[in-house]
């Protein structure tokens, strides 16, 4: 006897639609966004699992684990080949455009695709439970992401986050590069990637989320068939003490670049940073959007550009920062720029006009992405391995009040939790 | 085939000339209006015209003010007001365009569209001009150095470097060999006079195409467009070069600080969209050849030789040329040159399976039903079409797709001619 899956239909308060979350028999949570009148779907099949995951806790062992870093990134890429072919080959006949990636907190496989969606969700669903490692097809991933490293080496905006993160972490494994380095993933043995792979891509430790062109029956008609029911086994992630202080403030590095970039990073308190994405999102529009008065300020010196000049709230299991980042002349004077603003918005309160532009633009921008089912899908996932869901995350930012942003305010953005990366041109 | 709900699609040049199309889609939450002024790219020119879009987007004279302009969008939910500069083959493209949420959303009951169709039109017609009537010099300073500087950080991107540099030694004394926002020296050498003649040249002499999509209201934006545009508009001819490849194959090595060298072969096929009847089957061949994870470059080049880390391919349909962009180790610069000729070569001779073709098919269809699920997919959709003898939907190309044979493919295989080779290696 099969058990049935159970259904619960989420309604976005502010918007129209609707979308299923199913808790699979499986242990799998499946979300289905349908969006009628579009041509495509997407569907993305990710599991909780990144590049910071290289010491961990499973719940039916003792002691944790230490892996190589870079080993996620490397299992992803080994997925792709099964035993008897290659996922990419099997795509080829429905016509599915496919990828993959591996960020700091999760990995993902996903698709889009106009006809055959069905048979493509089967060929996603059956390769990511299909692992096939050997030492010989290892030896030649270990070539391919050696390239990879390589590329990534050369690029001057992937140099000048790491520095800054480097700067912002003394042990969280967020500080290292996802693909790891040319000797950690020469470490790599089929018996490591067995166990990571087992461990972390048990279907309580995943999710699915499909939007667009899709009906939940048909999804759940392909997920009984080839969803394997997982044990019931957890995972832990086992991360070392941070210390609240950074390990520098200020780096610098000279690279081929023809004008300097730079990354401002503000080390957060994780726990708080990770319940405040709503806040903090309004926080950084109202500070440094392209309606701001810091703005305006920093392009009349010449001191950012348009095309350049961005701003992030990075945060996962850990850690959580603001991240400032673009192209300047003088980065130092763009950093002290940034936080005389938040000080004096600290000390003379944020004026409650600019609070109520700044949320109705966040807002706006979040409706707008609902568009794309690309962006719905991977919001979805993203958001459930933070434990939260599409439509609250919509209506909180509706809900924000002026005092919530105040007091987000007054513990981040601080100074001396600040680490500058500069990267410069060399001199020849 | 596919539900269409209340789809409506109209195109028409307006009585001023202006080519006006609307895709009016509820299945959007948001609405983009587009106007695009098109010129022939030319040395003398390019730097006036491609600083045009930003300096009319960043102020109009109902919003005098850059920061002013930049909190009104953001009460108006987040929207935004554009520039961007492309290229058509010999064609310089500038488009402002203005994109925001579906008036459904404004929770006051205000008019999304009306208020961005009018600062759209304002901001490219009646700008803010000082008593000289020239552009103030504050404002046209800024957009000068942030032009630079966007020159400046192309050197940052290698691969978008790289690409420039094989397109330039391809092209030669071709208009596309042109950069888009034209060279540094002109840009820094520009003038206010200059600026505001070429302003004033193309409101009356650009091809003009106003594009409106999403759930907008194209009645309105059409009255708008008559009522801000001049009457009597004369438009330019643009006509853009095709040539054969040339009697020797041209080279061009370069030292740069990187660790991943970047290879670059540029071909000539001679037919563009022109001979449309032509075109198919060389989009067809391309992708065979490098257009997807399951093409000759991707399989052999990349996956079974482990050369590059990236190889792929791609057609341009206005010049007829087709590039090979790859990314490999400097000691497998010849071998991936070599290897990637032979691929062409097994192409030429024939040696492609039913099933390669059905999948180089299955995957140019999905990519084209997937076209008009997206406000920017459909607006460069037609956009790129603007020179050709005919203009098609994504579904009519698609029917064209699957008629072409392996016959046509090996025939257009045939036409490639590689024509440049350009090469970036790192320093010793």
């Amino acid at each position: 006897m099969i058990a049935m899956a159970n259904i619960t239909q989420m309604t976005g308060k502010r918007v129209e639609d609707h979308y299923d979350l199913i808790e699979h028999p499986s242990g799998l949570r499946i979300m289905v966004y349908p969006k009628p009148g579009f041509h495509s779907a997407y569907a993305v099949f990710g599991t909780r699992y990144g590049s910071i995951d290289t010491r961990f806790r499973r719940s039916d062992e003792a002691e944790a684990s230490q892996v190589p870093e870079g080993i996620a990134h490397f299992l992803e890429h080994k997925l792709f080949e099964n035993e008897d072919c290659d996922a990419f080959a099997r795509y080829a006949r429905t016509g599915a455009s496919a990828n993959a990636y591996t960020s700091f907190d999760m990995t993902c496989y996903l698709f889009s695709c106009t006809e055959n969606v069905y048979e493509s969700l089967e060929i996603l669903l059956d390769f990511v439970q299909s692992p096939y490692f050997t030492k010989e097809t290892i030896q030649k991933e270990q070539g391919i992401i050696g390239q990879e490293i390589k590329m990534y080496e050369d690029d001057p905006s992937w140099r000048v986050l790491f520095n800054a993160l480097c700067g912002l972490y003394h042990v969280h494994p967020v500080k290292n590069d996802i693909a790891g380095t040319v000797e950690s993933i020469a470490q790599i043995t089929p018996e490591m990637l067995y166990r990571c792979y087992n461990t972390f891509y048990n279907l309580r430790n995943m999710v699915l989320c499909v939007a667009g062109n899709v009906e939940t029956e048909k999804v759940l008609e392909v997920a009984d068939r080839l969803l394997r029911k997982s044990e019931e086994v957890s995972v832990e992630r086992a991360f070392l003490p941070e210390p609240e202080e950074v390990v520098y403030s200020y780096k610098e590095e000279a690279l081929a670049v023809s004008f300097p970039m730079f990354q401002l990073g503000f080390k957060e308190d994780p726990e708080k940073g990770k319940q405040r994405d709503a806040e903090t999102d309004i926080l950084l529009e109202i500070l440094a959007s392209d309606a701001s008065p810091l703005f305006r300020k920093l392009l009349d010196a010449g001191l950012i550009n348009e095309a350049s000049f961005g701003y992030d709230h990075f945060t996962g299991t850990g850690y959580s920062a603001i991240l400032f980042s673009g192209e300047s002349r003088d980065a130092k004077a763009v950093a002290k720029a940034i936080c005389e603003e938040a000080e004096r918005l600290r000390q003379q309160g944020i004026d409650p006009e600019a609070f109520s532009r700044a949320r109705k633009a966040v807002y706006g921008r979040n409706i707008s992405a609902l568009d794309s089912s690309e962006s719905i899908a991977n919001a979805m996932a993203g958001l459930y391995f933070r434990g939260q869901e599409l439509f609250q995350y919509l209506d909180r930012i509706a809900e924000v009040t002026l005092e919530d942003v105040q007091a987000c305010l007054q513990d981040t953005l601080l100074p001396h939790r600040s680490t500058l990366s500069v990267i410069v041109p060399q001199q020849s | 085939m596919f539900l269409q709900t209340n789809r409506e699609v109209s195109e028409c040049v307006l009585e001023n000339g202006v080519r006006f199309r609307s895709v009016r889609d509820p299945r959007f939450k948001t609405q983009k209006i587009s106007v695009h002024m098109m010129v022939p790219l030319a040395k003398e020119t390019a730097a006036a015209y491609g600083m045009l879009p930003f300096l009319l987007s960043r102020t109009n004279r109902s919003y005098p003010d850059y920061t002013l302009l930049g909190q009104r969008m953001a009460e108006l939910y987040g929207a935004s007001l554009n520039g961007e500069v492309s290229k058509l083959g010999d064609v310089q493209v500038l488009t402002i365009s203005a994109s925001g949420l579906a008036d459904r959303y404004a929770l006051e009951g205000e008019s999304i569209s009306a208020e961005l169709t009018s600062l759209l039109c304002s901001s490219i017609v009646d700008p803010v001009l000082d008593e000289n009537g020239l552009f103030p010099e504050e404002g046209f300073q800024q957009e000068k150095r942030q032009t630079l500087e966007l020159l400046d950080s192309e050197l940052n991107d290698k691969r978008l470097y790289a690409r420039h540099q094989a397109l330039e030694l391809l092209l030669g004394e071709e208009p596309a060999a042109i950069g888009r926002y034209g060279s540094r020296e002109s840009v820094e050498s520009l003038t206010r006079e200059e600026v505001v003649s070429a302003w004033k040249y193309l409101l009356n002499h650009a091809v003009l195409e106003v594009d409106v999509l999403g759930d907008c209201t194209p009645e309105q934006v059409r009255t708008t467009v008559l009522q801000y545009f001049p009457a009597n508009r004369d438009p330019v001819e643009c006509p853009t070069i095709v040539r054969p490849a040339g009697v020797a194959v041209k080279e061009k090595t370069e030292s740069m600080e990187v660790q991943q060298c970047k290879l670059i072969l540029g071909f000539r096929t001679g037919v563009s969209a022109m001979e449309w009847e032509k075109t198919p089957a060389i989009k067809m061949m391309s992708t065979v050849f490098g257009g997807t994870p399951h093409s000759r470059l991707f399989l052999n080049v990349r996956e079974k030789m482990s050369l590059c880390y990236y190889c792929a391919s791609r057609y341009d349909t206005n010049k007829g040329i087709l590039l090979v962009e790859s990314g490999v180790e400097e000691e497998n610069v010849e071998k991936a040159r070599e290897a990637i000729l032979q691929q062409l070569e097994e192409i030429r001779q024939g040696n492609i399976t039913e099933e390669e073709l059905t999948f180089a098919k299955l995957s140019m269809v999905n990519g084209l039903h997937s076209v008009e699920d997206y406000l920017s997919g459909t607006e460069s959709w037609y956009l790129s079409q603007t020179f050709h003898p005919r203009t098609i939907t994504p579904e009519q190309s698609a029917e064209e797709m699957r008629q072409v044979t392996k016959e046509q493919v090996v025939a257009a295989a045939k036409s490639c001619i590689l024509d440049a080779v350009y090469i970036m290696k790192g320093r010793d």
